[in-house]
């Protein structure tokens, strides 16, 4: 055991107020101020490049904090990840009507959902969301997904990590905190809105964008969800309705009445415009992606046997034509020797 | 718009024609308890490749039928013809005390 020393406060306390004497004292003002020479790094490369604005918010054309703005950028962020989106229009549809359509396609794509589990596939009905738009918000982002497309990157401008200059490994574009730097390539900028603006540029889904309209997004084209939510937001006789007996609550007059009012007016699948013909022909794809592989590959097998027949039967048929030929020209032979 | 006097709607246009923006925008302007209170609405979506102009039929209470071409028309036109003839009824409606 290491021997204890004893502390005494008391007698520390006196010593220091000891050595503190009022000589050590001057006045700040008297004092000759040095300024220290920067350090010699310093000198040599340039300081680290800061970024103006947070990394995730680049400065806007249209000033950031408008709804408008965020419903630019969020529809922007809707068109380019989801494939398939279905266009409707709403009639003055009540919040109950919305409230009860909403849970009927609830239910109807958990439905799904369970069956696609069982046989281990991706589940996606939390993420199949029915929304009304501002239409002409919409439009506008749809103009910026589909003809503003920047091939380079903030990034192409920023200091190699492995440049002498650079005093730090991070990559920062060196852009100014101005909307009007022309080096923003993110949708919100104003290049992409002077793109955005050219009227010689026409979208064929222009026309459907009037009026008040909602949009049905799937995260990935799935006919299977795609059959269902048809069959209970636009019946017809190739997607019918479930029947009263086993869904009673779809009869409710809250969503009957609401379906009354709502449209079906065409949709975008993969960046292309279908109308409600091509709806319904993409959610009839039998067995949703897998199943197209299918019947790929059997129309590939049954390409490959017809090609190998028809090769063959080139052959058979020249084999034929010589025979035939060889036949003909022995007789015409004969013939002129017994002339 | 008045939307009283009519009993009976019927419409047809391509969406995807830019001229069927006044169809859309009159069933949109048709109330929201309108069919529950007995109006009759036919709405027939053409496919995208028809170039049959869009129609609207109309009924009133007291039987006049009225055809509108849309497609040569601006919405506030339609509201204007519609109206038109809605006003008349009112006013009938009025005289009559009831």
């Amino acid at each position: 055991m290491p021997p204890r020393i004893r502390i005494r406060p008391r007698a520390l306390r006196l010593r220091t107020s000891h050595s503190f004497s009022p000589i050590n004292h001057t006045y700040a003002s008297l004092a000759t101020a040095t300024t220290p020479a920067p350090p010699i790094d310093q000198t040599i490369r340039s300081a680290a490049p800061v970024l103006r604005y947070p990394a995730n918010q680049p400065p806007s054309h249209k000033p950031p904090e408008v709804r408008k703005t965020q419903l630019h950028r969020q529809y922007q962020s809707l068109l380019r990840s989801s494939p398939l989106i279905l266009l409707f229009q709403h009639n003055n549809l009540k919040a109950v009507e919305w409230m009860s359509i909403r849970r009927e396609l609830a239910i109807a794509l958990n439905k799904v959902d369970a069956e696609r589990e069982k046989n281990g596939q991706e589940l996606f009905a939390n993420d199949i969301k029915l929304q009304v738009i501002q239409t002409g918000i919409f439009g506008s982002a749809l103009r910026v997904v589909e003809f503003y497309n920047p091939e380079e990157t903030l990034l192409d401008h920023a200091q190699h990590p492995t440049d002498p200059r650079t005093a730090t490994s991070a990559q920062i574009p060196q852009t100014s905190n101005k909307p009007e730097d022309t080096r923003f390539k993110h949708g919100l900028s104003r290049e992409a809105w002077e793109v955005a603006s050219n009227k010689k540029l026409k979208h064929e889904l222009e026309p459907l964008l009037s009026g008040p309209l909602a949009v049905l997004s799937f995260p990935s084209v799935s006919p299977e969800h795609l059959k269902s939510a048809l069959s209970i937001l636009a019946p017809s006789s190739d997607f019918p309705a479930p029947k009263r007996k086993t869904n009673p609550d779809l009869y409710e007059p809250a969503v009957q009445g609401g379906l009354q009012k709502l449209m079906l007016l065409g949709a975008r699948v993969e960046g292309k415009v279908f109308d409600q013909d091509g709806v319904k022909w993409v959610g009839g794809i039998a067995g949703g992606i897998d199943g197209l592989r299918a019947q790929l590959v059997a129309a590939l097998q049954g390409a490959g046997a017809s090609l190998a027949s028809t090769l063959e039967g080139a052959s058979r048929s020249l084999y034929f034509t010589m025979e035939s030929r060889r036949l003909d020209m022995e007789e015409t032979e004969k013939g002129d020797k017994k002339e | 718009m008045i939307t009283r006097f009519i009993t009976d709607v019927r419409v047809k246009f391509n969406p995807f024609s830019p001229r069927s923006k006044p169809a859309r925008i009159f069933l949109s302007l048709i109330p929201p308890s309108a069919r529950a209170e007995g109006m009759k609405i036919e709405s027939k979506i053409l496919p995208r490749a028809s170039k049959e102009p869009s129609t609207l039929a109309l009924k009133f209470k007291d039987g006049k039928e009225m055809n509108l071409e849309l497609d040569k028309m601006r919405i506030p036109e339609v509201m204007e013809q519609v109206n038109r003839h809605s006003r008349i009824l009112a006013r009938k409606e009025e005289l009559s005390g009831n």
